[in-house]
């Protein structure tokens, strides 16, 4: 039982930081049906960008330094991510939906080894004790301020996200994008400017979870886009691609089934684990848990 | 096959040349192929030790790019797991050669067999699910193929580190080892393939492909079985990159988990649409873009996969139907 409710709280933990990576793929994918595969490093760019302020020592107290490591890394990433959709993908909107996919390829690589030519090929070490140290302990159970501070930080930030797509006249002009293009222009709906703000709030969202990631494992590496942004993605999958709450269900269950998976059964094989569910839920629900059933366009 | 029966014969492609009326099995540029084939024999001869090599690998490379363009460029089925099946047919041989003694001619067929095997039984739940869910279901077999090699499935993969020592093929007790003979034996199956290809191109098997990725429903209702034709293109480029693994197998003399990771399968699928699909020509120039040019400039390792990334963008922008796509007018 004492591992159970660990394993619990570790996933929750994990599970908020892929819920916050899922959502760039979902929401890209939800406007433009592209499987955006820079976005993972474009997350672990966030963590970098953080990691070069953790480790300047400006701004005086630590906490404050912290708050500044999230500004930049939101700052940069997301006008990263505005800069990928114009060189890389608005070209290739006409074109065969493939071409876009090897193009968000080539992103990957250039943003992986671009930072593997910047902060090196090694691993990178977070600084230890920027946060106040702090844990609770109950029934043989711990969870510390970080972890709280994730768990919470991404349960807000989705809300935000949530409020802002759903309650908003900006977030009704995404989802009307993402219902569909032309009807939405004819509307009078600045389809481009849509698809750029989703190619900025999703990578910002996730450079704060790249950045939960370095703080949290306390190390970055440039090739770690890829595992966290095939887990996210699989979150986005398993929750129904295109659908915000859907990513949120999805990275949370992820985080907890891996979690559990690496508890009860065997660290080696949960990965086998992760896939082995996401197959079996494509087979059984194709559109993922709380994507709608549509009928196949003809 | 029945090229005279053809029903895009009647339409004169760029890619056939001139417009000639009936399709000839020697268009152009087969013969142009025929002719570079042939040269490439004198490697050899005239290159040192290291280009022998570097031939040889985009032989094997060659194969497996243009089994996956079966699957994805002539059957229109977003694989991303390409390297399931490459990496079963060279730990199929690696395997039966070193854990059981078996010459390596005689683990070729099972090897294939194998490999095909696999490739249909994965591809039958699958080959229903729309483009993308395709796509992650083959990105999760990749994965959890790699998973079971590293973690020594059944005590023979070697785990982590893989195989080494895989023996040389004989041929009636004359020994294939040297860089050479290897290449030689590379070269030919590489021919198979290209006569294989060919061939499937002007077969009626080909042009069920076809339109099937052209349109499903079109073709579902001229009577054609899309689950089944797509499983069979499925097991045919399994079996052809479970060809090309135990041909790799041999040249590198080793197998590890990491010739055949999820990064694999995304360049085998780079290549086929960098190149062109469906593009014989298109998928041969990728090879030597995205395996050839990497060896070449092994001194520049480190800015490689950068100018890779880049190149791959800038490639797609301007040219998104691949630098040598199929001529409009050569569909089957």
């Amino acid at each position: 039982m004492d591992i159970f409710l660990q394993q619990t709280i570790n996933g929750l933990t994990v599970g908020g930081i892929y819920a916050l990576i899922a959502l760039g793929y979902t929401m890209v994918y939800g406007v433009l049906r592209l499987i955006n595969f820079a976005h993972g490093d474009l997350s672990v760019l966030g963590a970098y960008v953080g990691l070069v302020v953790l480790s300047s020592g400006a701004g005086g107290g630590t906490t404050l330094l912290v708050v500044l490591a999230f500004v930049a890394a939101v700052v940069v990433v997301g006008l990263a991510g505005a800069a990928l959709e114009f060189t890389a993908y608005r070209p290739l909107r006409k074109a065969d939906r493939l071409a876009a996919v090897v193009s968000a390829l080539g992103a990957s690589l250039l943003i992986e080894n671009g930072i593997m030519l910047i902060w090196g090929p090694q691993l990178r070490v977070f600084p230890q004790g920027l946060l106040p140290s702090g844990a609770w302990e109950a029934a043989g159970t711990r969870i510390d301020l970080l972890q709280v501070l994730i768990i919470g930080g991404s349960a807000l930030l989705m809300a935000l996200l949530y409020l802002f797509v759903h309650h908003t006249r900006f977030g009704t002009a995404m989802r009307a994008a993402a219902i569909d293009q032309d009807a939405a222009r004819l509307m009078g709906i600045n389809v481009n400017r849509v698809i750029t703000s989703v190619f900025v709030i999703g990578p910002a969202l996730g450079a704060i979870g790249g950045l939960f990631i370095g703080l949290y494992y306390r190390q970055v590496y440039f090739t770690m886009g890829w595992t966290y942004g095939l887990n996210a993605f699989i979150a986005a999958i398993l929750g129904g691609i295109g659908n915000i709450p859907g990513a949120m269900l999805g990275g949370v269950l992820l985080g907890l089934v891996n979690a559990y998976a690496a508890g009860f059964v065997s660290s080696s094989w949960q990965g086998a684990i992760t896939f082995a569910l996401l197959i079996a839920i494509l087979l059984v629900r194709p559109t993922g848990l709380l994507g709608e059933r549509v009928a196949e366009k003809v | 096959m029945n090229g005279t029966h053809d029903m895009g014969a009647a339409v004169p492609g760029p890619a056939a040349g001139a417009a000639a009326a009936p399709r000839r099995r020697w268009t152009r540029p087969a013969i142009a192929g025929a002719l570079l084939w042939l040269a490439g024999l004198g490697v050899p001869l005239v290159l040192d030790q290291t280009w022998v090599f570097i031939a040889a690998l985009f032989a094997v490379y060659a194969v497996v790019a243009l089994s996956q363009d079966i699957v994805l460029g002539r059957a229109g089925m977003f694989d991303m797991g390409h390297a399931v099946y490459f990496g079963i047919g060279a730990y199929v041989t690696a395997i039966l050669n070193l854990q059981f003694g078996w010459p390596i001619l005689a683990t070729w067929p099972v090897a294939v067999i194998t490999a095909t095997l696999l490739g249909a039984v994965l591809a039958a739940p699958i080959v229903r699910l729309r483009g993308d869910y395709l796509l992650v279901a083959t990105i999760g077999f990749n994965a959890i193929f790699v998973l079971a090699l590293n973690n020594n499935v059944g005590g023979v993969t070697g785990g982590g580190d893989g195989l080494f020592g895989v023996g040389a093929p004989s041929l009636f007790g004359w020994g294939l080892a040297s860089q050479s003979a290897m290449f030689y034996l590379n070269w030919l199956a590489f021919a198979f393939t290209l006569w294989l290809i060919h061939n499937l191109e002007r077969s009626h098997l080909g042009r069920t492909l076809h339109y099937l990725k052209l349109d499903q429903l079109a073709a579902g209702t001229l009577g054609v079985n899309a689950g089944r034709y797509r499983v069979l293109a499925f097991a045919l480029g399994a079996a052809l990159a479970g060809f090309a693994g135990t041909l790799f197998a041999t040249l590198m003399s080793a197998v590890s988990p990491g010739a055949f990771v999820f990064t694999e399968s995304v360049t085998l699928f780079a290549i086929v649409l960098v190149g062109g699909q469906g593009s014989i020509p298109g998928v041969l120039l990728g090879t030597v873009l995205m395996f050839v040019v990497p060896q070449v400039f092994r001194g520049f390792a480190e800015y490689r996969y950068f100018v890779f990334g880049i190149a791959m963008m800038v490639i797609m922008v301007l040219r998104p139907q691949g630098i040598w796509p199929r001529g409009k007018g050569s569909a089957p």
